[in-house]
């Protein structure tokens, strides 16, 4: 078990089911301490599974899965949450909550048995806040709130957490052109000023390309390339991962549609 | 409504709560086949404050007994809305209550002793909280509708499970079980008083410790996961707790439906839902609640007796329906 330096998660033939369907099929990855992973692939092609393996929402079926260098089930769950965030797909809320009791949700697992909050927890759910630009929010009811916001929330959450990598299913997936940009540029900063390990979960391959340190390539529960953007993101290993063929524009990638008229020609 | 923020605000939401319950426990003393003359009760001399210090004895146990009994249903029902992320669980709807009555209906046509039915009704609480949750899972998790036709079915079940043992019993064992189907408030006693205590007390203490851990269930049972919660333990823990209380609730004053579905919606429109406020405020409501659909029971088609859980039903059934709709 001896961890590579810079490991910080290792996958060795990882599997997981929902119930008789497998979704994870001998998986193997690396995630590097500090980096932003972008996990990409298809719809059904495990990546949302392996998120949450990875935040322990659900139990690993087989193979190996070591969090600096041992074995993540082995660990205590409350400890595992003081290290990983996990921002999921989407949270339907239907109950009310004001957004800084959500935000506070995060020092959940540093209090002593999920009583209450002190005025520490307070200071960091509020400053988690502000650096997400949410602080107004902070009295709302969270399930009010549009789909961005509620996102840029769900962030501040993992930033109080305190967390040492967070863990983000489609975080852009509903979001307007310009939510998206403020989220990304949000996470971004944040990224760069904790160096919080980023695996991001997505299948829009403009967001591996302009975020990524890494990619990894996903197709039936298996990973079929990983490595940086230059190495991973090619025509080839594209069409294989999603079924269709792309082609390269100035450095992003595109699906090629054979019948659309596609843009307009140039003067 | 997210409720209350500050502490003198919760403060004074337990303080409005606590004042109405004895406001209403005022009612629930005076009203009744004799009405009760509360001054009399105090400084009465002679004959008519005897009189009213004899008919305060006769109905403190009972309006004691609708206090506790509301607390438990209303606190069993809170608990699980949170934990199954549902405005729509209550310990009725469930068939927690229904397996409750059936366990204490067969201990009583077994001769069990009185003094255990509150434990055979747990045992059948639990045995139907285990019943409705496997039926209602499906690929790993609980499914809502799934959820709501496993109460009913287990409803039906257990209400056939009741009138087959009716049919065979006799004597004191048929008209304890016939209250077990009504719901009655009628035969409380200083005694009967005294022996649900200790249950709604430990059942109660628990589900307010979970409090904090409920809280994170009521965004998501995946979201508990993520941060740090022993799912399966917590969930078990809480249904047990939650079976607790409804079966003793249940062994003293039979199936009354709705408080648990009632009481958290409305507390949650007042003082939000944070567990931590949301369950022991719930248990303040719940007693106000039963306490005063007692007193409408005996006061309104006096000296006859409406049925307590015809109000309750009454109140919950359109809660209900109007619940039902929303989240369609």
């Amino acid at each position: 078990m001896s961890a590579t330096p810079g490991v910080l998660i290792e996958a060795r033939k990882l599997t997981a089911d929902y119930g008789a369907e497998r979704a994870l099929r001998g998986l193997d990855a690396l995630i590097e301490a500090g980096e932003i992973l972008a996990v990409l692939g298809e719809n059904g092609s495990g990546k949302s599974t392996l998120l949450k393996v990875l935040a322990r929402v659900l139990p690993a079926s087989g193979g190996q899965l070591l969090f600096g260098g041992r074995p993540l089930a082995s660990l205590p769950r409350r400890e595992t949450a003081r290290r990983v965030a996990y921002v999921p797909q989407s949270v339907d809320l239907v109950f009310p909550i004001r957004c800084l009791d959500l935000v506070l949700q995060g020092r959940a697992p540093h209090g002593r048995g999920f009583v209450a909050e002190t005025p520490r927890d307070l200071e960091l759910a509020r400053a988690a806040m502000k650096a997400c630009d949410v602080e107004s929010l902070a009295d709302r009811d969270a399930a009010a709130l549009s789909g961005g916001e509620r996102r840029r929330v769900f962030l501040a959450r993992a930033l109080a957490q305190e967390a040492e990598v967070w863990l983000l299913d489609e975080p852009t997936g509903d979001l307007d052109p310009r939510h998206r940009l403020e989220f990304l540029e949000t996470l971004w900063r944040v990224h760069g000023e904790r160096r919080t390990t980023v695996v991001l979960v997505t299948h829009e391959i403009l967001l591996a390309s302009d975020l990524a340190t890494r990619v990894l390539l996903l197709k039936e529960g298996r990973a079929i390339a990983g490595g940086t953007r230059r190495e991973v993101l090619t025509e080839q290993n594209l069409e294989r991962a999603f079924g269709a063929p792309f082609a390269e524009r100035g450095g992003r990638f595109e699906v090629v549609s054979r019948t659309l008229p596609g843009p307009p020609a140039e003067l | 409504m997210i409720g209350p923020r500050t502490r003198s605000g919760r403060i004074a939401a337990f303080l409005l709560g606590a004042a109405l319950l004895v406001l209403v426990s005022a009612v629930g003393f005076a009203v009744g086949g004799v009405r009760l003359s509360l001054s009399d009760l105090v400084s009465g001399k002679g004959e008519a404050g005897e009189m009213a210090r004899t008919i305060a004895a006769l109905r403190a146990p009972r309006v004691a007994l609708a206090a506790l009994v509301g607390a438990c249903l209303a606190l069993a029902g809170a608990a699980l809305q949170a934990l199954l992320k549902n405005p729509l669980a209550d310990p009725f709807l469930l068939g927690t209550s229904g397996g409750a009555a059936a366990g204490a209906a067969i201990a009583a046509l077994l001769s069990v002793s009185p003094l255990l039915s509150p434990a055979a009704a747990f045992v059948g609480a639990v045995a139907a909280s285990v019943a409705v949750a496997a039926l209602a899972r499906r690929g790993g998790r609980l499914d809502l509708q799934r959820l709501l036709l496993a109460g009913l079915v287990a409803n039906a079940f257990f209400s056939a499970l009741l009138l087959a043992a009716f049919s065979i019993a006799s004597g004191e064992a048929a008209r304890s079980m016939l209250f077990w189907m009504m719901g009655n408030l009628s035969n409380a006693t200083p005694g009967r008083v005294a022996a649900l205590l200790p249950y709604a007390f430990l059942g109660s203490a628990v589900l307010v410790a979970m409090a904090a851990r409920l809280n994170l269930f009521a965004v998501g049972e995946e979201n508990a996961a993520a941060l740090g919660v022993d799912v399966e333990r917590t969930k078990g823990v809480v249904f047990l707790a939650a079976s607790l209380l409804t079966g003793a609730a249940v062994a003293f004053a039979g199936v009354i439906g709705f408080v648990g579905l009632l009481v958290p919606h409305g507390v949650r429109r007042v003082a939000g839902n944070d567990q931590r406020i949301l369950l022991p405020l719930s248990a303040l409501a719940g007693a106000t609640l039963l306490v005063a659909a007692d007193a409408v029971s005996r006061a309104a088609v006096a000296p006859a007796e409406l049925p307590i859980g015809a109000i309750t039903a009454g109140l919950g059934a359109p809660l209900f329906a109007w619940l039902l709709m929303r989240t369609a």
